[in-house]
């Protein structure tokens, strides 16, 4: 159907109406927003002006954003140090055989609903949770560790959890195009592993390692479920407190907080693609 | 390739121990499933009764329909539009390509908090009623992109003269586009149409934004279940829907190995009749039931009380909740929801009022109104009982262990003793935590002194690094648990967790507190209003009323029902508070345009470190 560009037109406008109308107008509903005024009660005055930025910039919102940006930096670096080591191994020393139930295996969680694989983690780590009463029971501690719960930890270690598929995925894919001969070549002319490591399979993995790390630190960075359930309504991250603004009644201050979140996030894509283009052309 | 003979046994180890971590949590989760035992991470026994728990949790069933119904709709529509879209991107001539590409990446790239914040404001801005139409817009505007990309990556590997081909051979494009091009992309339709279905029926985010009176998904429900305490009966929900996803998972990869065979097409026909059919049973099989859309405090209304109602009138009745009256408040202002009958408390009440977003109640219809305690009627905040009827009373105090805390617990200034750090609790509620440190610094807890509501932020932030959570569902769990020790808290709830723990005691501190007196009230925008005033009548009823109170262990000012309560709310707590306790203690009232005030002050002390 090489049809018309009439055709054309008439198959791409249903969609492109529908991501306009629901999706393109709330987000330039939101950035108007941002610029005006909430009223007492809630709802928006429209008078506008800057002073949602203005706030948005006092260094109680700048440590929000500092302290979003850590845990998904700390989540991301952990995604990317456990599933490396797991996705050479299926991409290069897994049996054939295996190889296929090995990735499925890997990426099965991500069909599950994150919901429920953020609440097993409340189970886990409850005071009176699996984690501490099986730490008891084996005599590791005599009384259960409280912090385990609604702590930075928490957060972290069911952010890793949720997003570790999204990692691994890009990984392996990023490692089966690495031809082997490449290393052997390298180490019949004297390389040991390490260097085989570092000078060929490392930089040929790059691509990958950086989509990975796009697709982890984007929803990381923005989460709400994980810090919401794990973190007590107590620990603020980005996502939180724009939610906490809808709450709030003070809808304007919530659309600048948004604004900015999606800046900040396409301001690091744009480093991220710059950072992907100049590897390649090196 | 796969003689390689030096795998580290280190990597071995990693790998296990990877596999370990993404899998024993869902493990666990499914073993304890089982456990005959509610609170502890002990097992104390095989049982099924957690599951016939989850079976029979009415409004479980009923969200998991709404979330069935949702992602099918969702990813038939979704599925067309993403699929005819990448095939005119496809098809089309380069230079506009890019740009098609930009706009279908956003929706993946926006934070789904911020794609939420905006679709409501969005619906509010434009008057639609948030609902079934609004949630399954929010659906397909994020879900077409996935569709788009998988569908654009298989056409660009299509070799272009098999289509060529068929045309030579004197086929017109319509025949070649259903006969060649539409059965090459089947495998890539198929694999979009599953992920879609999946992300929607996972959704939270989106949701519970858009989410309006009666459309409470699996997501919402399960969320809120979290929310209000750990029971096994959640772990028996997600243990069923995790068993559910890997036989379909299961299914999808044996076709993915093997070719589509007639048994796979037969059993994939049967399984999606199975839910379709019990997606739109509901609606096909039962003669339309009306619905009546309550919106209440979680853990405020006993369910044996609203199956009797559904019984004794036809009617269903669907229970939504909120922890927070400002989240009541903002769920009425985001948008046009159509819920039928919401409990505020007192100040709450008169903000509705001055907001009109209350419609006056006929009283004329509410011939049990004569059960009630004349001292909770004419109340300031609706002096004519025009707008409101009391539905509960009670105080705000301090819920502790005693014995984890062997002091004597009777000030506000116990929720900043150092000694609990970490197992302190506050309400996840503005105005009760300002509450408490104006009480505290010996002020009003309606001040409206801009320098007195600075002292008592200050006194907030120096509590912030004690304080384990900010939670208004789940305290007495905490307590129960251990989690907490000490904990701001609503009477009700803690006087109920005493039946299960009687190391759990409840006190008014000496500084005062918050009296607070809930209502019912019908919203402006309610669809039913002539079944809100019947179900009124029906809570007001004595016999109602004493098994409602008999269960959620609030108060209620029913005079008639008061013999019939269980002992422990005949020794209620609430009617031994000392006098001058009670004289110090204030209703909250709306403070007016000084409730910005209060909310930037809040917005400090939860974002403080």
């Amino acid at each position: 159907m090489r049809g018309t560009s009439a055709n054309r037109w008439l198959l791409l406008a249903p969609s492109l109406l529908w991501m306009l109308l629901f999706f393109f107008l709330p987000l330039g509903l939101i950035v108007v927003m941002s610029f005006a005024e909430r009223g007492p009660y809630g709802g928006v005055r429209w008078t506008f002006g800057l002073w949602n930025y203005r706030q948005a910039m006092d260094p109680l919102y700048l440590w929000v954003y500092g302290r979003s940006f850590a845990l998904a930096a700390v989540t991301t670096a952990l995604c990317l140090g456990i599933s490396y080591p797991v996705a050479y191994y299926i991409a290069l020393r897994a049996d054939p055989k295996w190889k296929n139930l090995l990735l499925v295996l890997s990426i099965l969680p991500f069909w599950t609903s994150f919901l429920l694989r953020t609440y097993a983690w409340i189970f886990m780590l409850r005071v009176e949770g699996f984690v501490n009463t099986m730490l008891l029971a084996l005599g590791v501690i005599e009384r259960p560790i409280s912090w385990l719960l609604y702590s930075d930890f928490a957060i972290v270690i069911g952010q890793v959890y949720g997003e570790l598929p999204f990692m691994i995925l890009p990984l392996y894919v990023a490692l089966e195009r690495v031809d082997v001969r490449l290393m052997e070549a390298a180490m019949d002319l004297g390389a040991n592993r390490r260097q085989v490591f570092w000078r060929i399979v490392l930089p040929l993995t790059r691509p990958g390692i950086i989509t990975g790390i796009v697709l982890v630190f984007i929803p990381s960075f923005g989460a709400f479920i994980t810090p919401d359930l794990l973190g007590g309504a107590k620990s603020a991250v980005i996502g939180t407190v724009i939610q906490n603004q809808f709450v709030q009644r003070n809808q304007p201050m919530g659309s600048a907080l948004s604004v900015l979140l999606i800046l900040v996030m396409f301001a690091l894509l744009l480093i991220a693609s710059r950072v992907t283009r100049q590897r390649g052309r090196r | 390739m796969s003689a390689h003979p030096r795998t580290s046994p280190a990597l071995v180890v990693w790998m296990g121990a990877t596999y370990l971590f993404l899998y024993a949590p869902v493990f666990v989760l499914a073993v304890f499933s089982f456990n005959d035992s509610r609170l502890l991470a002990v097992w104390r026994g095989f049982t099924w009764a957690w599951y016939e728990a989850a079976l029979s949790n009415h409004p479980m069933l009923e969200a998991l329909r709404t979330s069935l119904l949702v992602a099918a709709l969702t990813t038939l529509i979704a599925t067309m539009l993403g699929t005819s879209a990448a095939l005119a991107v496809q098809r089309g001539h380069g230079r506009l390509r890019s740009l098609w590409d930009a706009l279908f990446l956003l929706p993946i790239l926006v934070p789904e908090i911020v794609v939420g914040f905006a679709s409501v404001a969005f619906f509010g801005w434009i008057g639609l009623r948030l609902g079934l139409l609004t949630v399954l817009i929010a659906h397909v505007a994020f879900s077409v992109s996935y569709v788009f990309f998988v569908v654009r990556a298989r056409l660009a590997t299509l070799d272009p003269r098999l289509e060529e081909a068929a045309m030579d051979l004197g086929a017109d494009p319509w025949r070649v586009f259903w006969k060649v091009t539409v059965p090459l992309l089947v495998p890539a339709i198929a694999a979009s149409a599953l992920l879609v279905f999946t992300l929607s029926l996972d959704d939270y985010v989106i949701t519970s934004f858009v989410a309006g009176a009666g459309t409470t998904t699996l997501p919402l429900r399960i969320y809120s279940m979290i929310k209000t305490g750990i029971t096994p009966e959640v772990n028996a929900i997600s243990t069923l829907l995790l068993l559910a996803t890997l036989a379909l998972m299961a299914l999808a990869f044996r076709i993915e190995q093997r070719g589509m065979t007639r048994t796979h097409l037969v059993l994939a026909g049967l399984i999606l009749l199975g839910l379709v059919g019990f997606a739109f049973g509901d609606i096909a099989m039962r003669r339309p039931r009306a619905t009546l859309n309550v919106l209440i405090w979680s853990n405020y209304i006993s369910p044996r009380v609203v199956r009797a109602f559904e019984e004794k009138t036809g009617v269903s009745v669907n229970i939504e909740t909120y922890d927070s009256n400002e989240a009541l408040l903002a769920k009425l202002q985001a948008g046009v929801v159509a819920y039928d009958l919401i409990v505020p408390s007192d100040y709450m009440v008169r903000i509705l009022i001055r907001e009109d977003l209350l419609q006056p109640l006929d009283l004329t219809r509410l011939p049990n109104l004569q059960h009630l305690d004349p001292s909770a009627l004419r109340l300031p905040f609706d002096p004519t009982n025009t707008y409101s009827l009391p539905y509960t009373r009670g105080v705000t105090g301090i819920g502790y262990r005693t014995d984890k805390i062997a002091s004597p617990i009777g000030s506000w200034a116990d929720l900043w003793d150092t000694r609990w750090r970490g197992r302190i609790v506050m309400l996840d509620d503005m105005r009760e935590v300002f509450g408490a440190a104006l009480k505290l610094l010996g002020y009003s807890l309606n001040s409206t002194d801009p320098e007195q509501l600075r002292q008592a932020r200050d006194l907030l932030l120096r509590q912030k690094p004690l304080v384990r959570a900010y939670d208004s569902a789940n305290f007495d769990q905490l307590l129960l648990s251990g989690e907490a020790w000490i904990a701001q808290a609503w009477d009700g709830q803690i006087i109920k967790a005493r039946r299960e723990n009687p190391h759990i005691e409840f006190v008014v501190p000496r500084e005062g507190t918050t009296l607070v007196v809930d209502n019912l009230c019908i919203p402006r925008s309610a669809e039913h209003p002539d079944l809100a005033h019947d179900f009124i009548n029906f809570l007001l009823d004595p016999a109602v009323a004493a098994e409602n109170m008999n269960d959620i262990m609030y108060l209620m000012p029913n005079r008639s029902a008061w013999p019939r309560l269980r002992p422990e709310l005949q020794r209620h707590p609430i009617f031994s508070i000392p006098p001058e306790r009670l004289r110090r203690s204030e209703y909250l009232q709306d403070l007016g345009p000084t409730t910005v005030l209060y909310d930037r002050y809040w917005t400090e002390v939860k974002l403080a470190r």
